[in-house]
Parts: C-alpha cells; sequence; structure tokens
C-alpha cells in the first residue's frame, strides 16, 4: 500500500512538472529565437582569429539572412575585407552552397565541408535554426562559466541530428534557465570528435531581443587555435526570396 | 603484453584530468580575448565599388631545345570599378595592363585589356527581377574546372597569357560587347545575350580595345538556370552564330556528400574541326560533342582535390595527331588555335586539380594541377605555394612541360618555368 502511494504520488508529480515545465526542444527553440531574429535582416561579422593568443587574422563580412518556408534561414554572405577578397560571395540556402568570384565571374557549388573562413565554418556565419534539424534533450541543469566568465544555472541539453544534411552530428548546449540566453555549445562529429566549443557573449539589445553579438569559437582539436565572430549593425531589411540562388550572385551589389 | 595495456590504460587515466584542466584553462583563456574592431562597410549608397592591385613577377624559363635558360619577368596593373549612378542604375568598368619582358610573338610589350565597360539596369517586381545590361560584358557559364564547353564567348579573350593556372585565367579575359536581358525568378532564371559583329578580325596593337578579338561575328545565347532540388541545379543553353547551326548545351553541378560535389558539362553543335580552324581550311562542318564531368573530394584538413574528364569531338583523335607530327608548322598553327580559342587541343585529356589551405603555416595556400594529354600523353604540372598578409601576397610558381617533341605539352618551347610573384592589393 505504502508503496502504491509512493508510486501514484511520483507520477502525479513527474506529470504535473512535465505539464508545467518546457520541454527540451522548447527551450532550444527559445534560445535560436534569442541568437537569430525572426525576420529578414542584415548584420556585419567581423571575424578576428587568434593562435595561442595572438591575433593573425582578421576579416569582415556582411551577412543578409532570410527565413524560408520551412523555419530555416538561408544567408548570403559578402565578403568585405581583406582587400584581395572584396566583393567575393558564399551563398548557403540550407545544403545548396555557392561560392562566387566577382574577378573570373565563377559560381563554384560547395560541400559543406569547404570552408572559406579560416577555423570558422561557413555555417558559423550563417543563420541557423539549430531546432529544425536537431532533436533535444534535457540532460541536467546545471553552474557553468558564461563567455563573459560569470556563473550561470544553465539547462545543460543533447541535440541530435534529425536531419542528414547538417554539419555536426551531436552538440551538447547550455542555455540560461533564466532568459533562455545560449550561453555555450559543444559541436561533435560523428566519430564523437569534439569539434568546437563556442560560448555566446556580450548580451545587447538588437531587433527586439536581447542577443548575443559576440560568440567566442575554441578549435577542439587546437584549443589555442580560437575565433571571435562579432555581430554589429543589425538592420531589418526585405531580402527577395530571389537572392537566395546562384543566378542571383552575378547581380549582387551591396546595399 | 596485458601489462604494457594496463601501464598504456593508467597513463591515460592519470592524463585524463591534466587534459581536462588544460582544456579548461585554454578555454578561460580563449574568453579573455577581444575581437578586433569593426570596419565601416562600404554600401551602394556610398555610390562606389573599387578594387585595385599591382602585381610584380620575376623568374626564368628553362628552354628544352636551346642551351641555357631566359628570364622572364611581368608587370600588371589591374582594377575594376562599379558606380551606382541611379538607383537600380549601375556603370561598370574593368581592365588591366601586363607589361611582359619578353612579349609574346606578335604582340607588344605593354598590353591593355579592356575586360569590362558597360551600363546594368535591375529593376525588382513581386515576379522576380529584370535586367538590362549594354556593352562590354564578361558572360561566362560552365562549371568544369579546366575546361568550359557551354562558355561560348571564351574564344579570342585573352590578349596575354599570365598563367597557366584555368582559374586565373579567367580573371584576365575580355568580354565581349553585347546586349543581354534577364529577367530572375525564385529558383531559376532566364537570359539572353546578343553579341553583334563590330570588327573584322583582333587587333594586335597594345592599347587596341579590341574588339576584332571578341566581336567578329553576330552571336547570340540564351541560357535557362534551373535548381531541380537543393543538391542538383542545372543550365541549359542555346548558341547560334551566324553562318552556323546552333549549338546545344546543358550543365549540372551536384552535392554528392557533405565532402563531395559533382560538375558536367556538354555541348552538341555542327563546326569546323580544330585543325579546319588553325590551318583556315575551307569550312567543313560536322556535328560533335565536347564534354566535361568531374568530382571534387574536401577533407576536414582543408585539401580539396578536383578530378576531370575532358572530351573534344573537334580535336584531332590519336592517329590524325599522329599524322600531324609530319608538319610542325601544321601542329603549331593547330595548338596556337586551340589557345587562341580555349579548346582542348587532345580528343580526350584529364585535370586534376588540387588546392591545401593552410599548408603548415595559417596563410599558406598550395595550388597545384596536372593536366593530362590522354592521346600523346604528354603532361603540363603546376605548383603554386601562395603567402597570404593583409594587402600583399607573395607567391611561388612551378611550371614543367613533359611530352615527347611532337607532343601537345612536349612542343613548348620552355620545359620549366620558375617565378615568384607579389600582388599588392589597394
Amino acid at each position: 500500500m505504502k508503496y502504491l502511494v509512493s508510486l501514484l504520488f511520483s507520477v502525479l508529480l513527474g506529470a504535473g512538472s512535465a505539464w508545467a515545465a518546457p520541454s527540451a526542444d522548447d527551450i532550444l527553440t527559445a534560445s535560436d529565437a534569442i541568437r537569430n531574429p525572426g525576420r529578414a535582416f542584415s548584420v556585419t561579422v567581423t571575424l578576428t582569429e587568434f593562435q595561442a593568443g595572438k591575433q593573425v587574422d582578421t576579416s569582415t563580412l556582411t551577412s543578409y539572412s532570410r527565413n524560408q518556408p520551412n523555419g530555416q534561414f538561408s544567408s548570403l554572405i559578402s565578403f568585405v575585407l581583406p582587400a584581395r577578397d572584396a566583393g567575393k560571395l558564399m551563398l548557403k540556402n540550407g545544403n545548396d552552397m555557392w561560392f562566387y568570384d566577382p574577378s573570373s565571374k565563377a559560381s563554384v557549388r560547395l560541400s559543406p565541408q569547404q570552408r572559406l573562413l579560416g577555423q570558422a565554418s561557413n555555417g558559423d556565419v550563417a543563420t541557423v535554426n539549430l531546432a529544425k534539424d536537431y532533436k533535444a534533450t534535457l540532460v541536467a541543469d546545471e553552474d557553468i562559466q558564461d563567455g563573459d566568465r560569470r556563473t550561470r544555472k544553465a539547462h545543460k541539453l543533447a541535440l541530435a541530428a534529425i536531419s542528414p544534411d547538417v554539419t555536426y552530428a551531436s552538440i551538447e548546449m547550455w542555455v540560461d534557465v533564466e532568459n533562455n540566453h545560449p550561453l555555450k555549445a559543444r559541436f561533435f562529429a560523428e566519430s564523437q570528435r569534439l569539434l568546437k566549443t563556442a560560448y555566446y557573449r556580450r548580451y545587447q539589445p538588437q531587433l527586439g531581443a536581447t542577443r548575443p553579438t559576440e560568440t567566442v569559437i575554441i578549435d577542439g582539436l587546437n584549443p589555442q587555435s580560437v575565433t571571435i565572430l562579432r555581430l554589429s549593425d543589425f538592420v531589418a531589411r526585405t531580402i527577395p526570396e530571389i537572392w537566395m540562388q546562384r543566378d542571383f550572385l552575378p547581380r549582387f551589389q551591396p546595399e | 603484453m596485458q601489462f604494457f595495456r594496463l601501464v598504456l590504460t593508467g597513463v591515460a587515466l592519470a592524463l585524463m584530468p591534466a587534459t581536462a584542466a588544460f582544456a579548461a584553462d585554454a578555454e578561460l583563456d580563449a574568453l579573455a580575448l577581444e575581437s578586433a574592431t569593426e570596419t565601416a562597410v562600404p554600401t551602394a549608397r556610398s555610390g562606389r565599388d573599387l578594387r585595385f592591385f599591382v602585381e610584380g613577377a620575376t623568374g626564368n624559363a628553362s628552354q628544352r631545345y636551346q642551351p641555357g635558360s631566359r628570364s622572364i619577368g611581368r608587370v600588371s596593373v589591374d582594377f575594376s570599378l562599379a558606380v551606382t549612378v541611379a538607383p537600380g542604375l549601375r556603370a561598370i568598368v574593368s581592365d588591366r595592363v601586363d607589361y611582359m619582358d619578353p612579349s609574346d610573338p606578335g604582340t607588344d610589350a605593354t598590353v591593355n585589356s579592356l575586360r569590362e565597360a558597360y551600363v546594368s539596369w535591375q529593376g525588382d517586381g513581386a515576379a522576380g527581377a529584370n535586367i538590362v545590361e549594354f556593352g562590354r560584358i564578361n558572360l561566362r557559364y560552365g562549371p568544369g574546372y579546366g575546361y568550359n564547353p557551354t562558355d561560348f564567348f571564351r574564344d579570342g579573350s585573352l590578349r596575354t597569357q599570365t598563367t597557366a593556372n584555368p582559374f586565373a585565367m579567367r580573371e584576365n579575359r575580355l568580354g565581349s560587347v553585347m546586349l543581354r536581358g534577364q529577367h530572375l525568378w525564385s529558383g531559376g532564371s532566364l537570359s539572353l545575350a546578343y553579341s553583334p559583329k563590330l570588327a573584322d578580325e583582333p587587333n594586335p596593337d597594345g592599347w587596341n580595345v579590341d574588339l576584332g578579338a571578341t566581336n567578329n561575328r553576330n552571336r547570340a545565347l540564351l541560357v535557362l538556370g534551373t535548381q531541380f532540388s537543393p543538391t542538383i541545379s542545372s543550365q541549359l543553353l542555346a548558341y547560334k552564330e551566324a553562318g552556323r547551326a546552333s549549338t546545344l548545351g546543358a550543365s549540372a553541378t551536384a552535392l554528392l556528400s557533405e565532402a563531395a560535389t559533382a560538375h558536367l558539362e556538354f555541348t552538341r553543335g555542327s563546326e569546323p574541326d580544330l585543325l579546319s580552324r588553325g590551318l583556315g581550311l575551307p569550312d567543313t562542318s560536322r556535328t560533335r560533342n565536347r564534354f566535361v564531368a568531374g568530382m571534387t573530394y574536401t577533407t576536414l584538413g582543408k585539401l580539396s582535390v578536383t578530378a576531370e574528364y575532358q572530351y573534344n569531338g573537334f580535336a584531332l583523335s590519336e592517329s590524325d595527331w599522329a599524322a600531324l607530327g609530319a608538319s610542325p608548322a601544321a601542329q603549331e598553327a593547330y595548338l596556337r588555335e586551340a589557345q587562341r580559342s580555349q579548346d582542348l587541343a587532345a580528343r580526350q585529356a584529364y585535370l586534376v586539380y588540387v588546392t591545401q589551405k593552410s599548408l603548415g603555416l595559417k596563410d599558406l595556400d598550395l595550388t597545384a594541377f596536372l593536366r593530362v594529354n590522354a592521346v600523346d600523353q604528354s603532361k603540363m604540372a603546376w605548383v603554386e605555394l601562395r603567402h597570404h598578409w593583409p594587402s600583399f601576397d607573395l607567391a611561388l610558381q612551378v611550371q614543367r612541360h613533359l611530352g615527347e617533341i611532337n607532343s601537345e605539352f612536349g612542343i613548348l618551347p620552355d620545359s620549366r618555368l620558375i617565378q615568384v610573384l607579389g600582388t599588392y592589393y589597394y
């Protein structure tokens, strides 16, 4: 009898807490909405690369992102600096990826593994809604150090790929329990090898929400290799659907 | 054996906390780093987009059929400027000046290439965008790396040849004067270009705009671009020039996996074969195919390898090429025509193209390719090591020509070229 009461109590308590608490997928969706504005926008991306704490490279891009009907974003990325790369373009529409060089008028199809941006992957500078491609599971709530080196209580989520077209087989993600701010993520290959760790920091009001404006990306194999991705000049804008195709690339002009 | 395994496991376990601590420390160090300050991004509202660089090259060519070697050098100034004249209206000028020492036979030491000079109007509507352009436009099609059958405006477009790298070669070519209209919609585009005859023949004068190189006959090109799926896209092309039947073409690219892409190009048309064109023989048009298929694989270590098969039905067969060996002058005329028209001299050829980013050093890139004439087995090998600084590139290039004396690459007077290049970007 005591056992039955205990079981009933725990089931009711469990059901009650499940009813009240958001699911892991809800948390992931909410954190996507913090990272990505819910509308078309452009943003300036400054990539600063470090080796063993020393700045070794910097480049500037402009990213134009647009929501697609499937809930994912497509992005057109225009290279601004260094001067040798100025005017070059990268298009990412799901796994339909192109590189365009105005000097040679050549549009080259890219595979997701081809990287144009030093240590940062193409997906790092494109806008991506993780909830569309991954199934989340709540692992634990724990204290972690965030990108600004403050201790935060965070939901630890385990993300498993549900789309075959994703760059990372699995992701561990820490999301602030108070406001769903993404704080940290660890990205893994299919072999479970750690590819990179990312910290989201420098939260600022941008396009209607408080969003991270910097991501510190630490290489999984060589933690001395670090890239800081800074976002600035957020602008909400109309971006036509026709921008997100190969044949538009020779037509693009910065706005 | 078991003892060693035990020891190794023990060592690994002992090191694990140290490794984790090291990674945690590295992360803390990384979080102390600060981003570079942002740079103001020029926009259309700023009115103009200028790209400008100067390049110098010096080197040495080992001669195959004469003793000793010869020095080679070049200075190039290259710029392009796009100016927004009014909303939706742009003017584009792109030009390059090359000083070559020694100069190519029959050309001036200083050669100006007015690559592009045109105006472009773009109107956006609910159903897509419409574009109308007029002037000298570099219109290029084809996903092939080393040979582009669907690049119909390629012939005669190079005033000077400053590199053997097919990608770099495309940067120096002349556009053709044309009127071009294009309609873009979500997932595709339709383009029509008409390029009129403006001169009879090329002009070797170094400062001539050389309309005769690109506009020596009336030509038209219709192109339909489509996106079959997120992983397959294609282009269908119909090309017509005065006095010849239409040539039809198609190209496609596909994403095969996370790391692999594929491309192909195909054309079928009726025209004189390459030898008839090289020797100026009476028009004996015949219907033939041109074809390219290739695949690119990229590793996580930033190594990309492309293998490509190339076929030109208008080129000489193995037996015809062997027969032509009896007449070196005819052979030279044949190869010159292939070079002028950027056509494939071999009936069948292979290309392997390799790029390795960050080769040992973060800013050191390797590019290399090997062209193989599958008919006479001659080869061209080209390797470049290029180091980048913020505004300056330094490159070392080595080029080898291998083959019998009567082969495509063996006939070339230089057996090996080595040069150092410096490029400053403004």
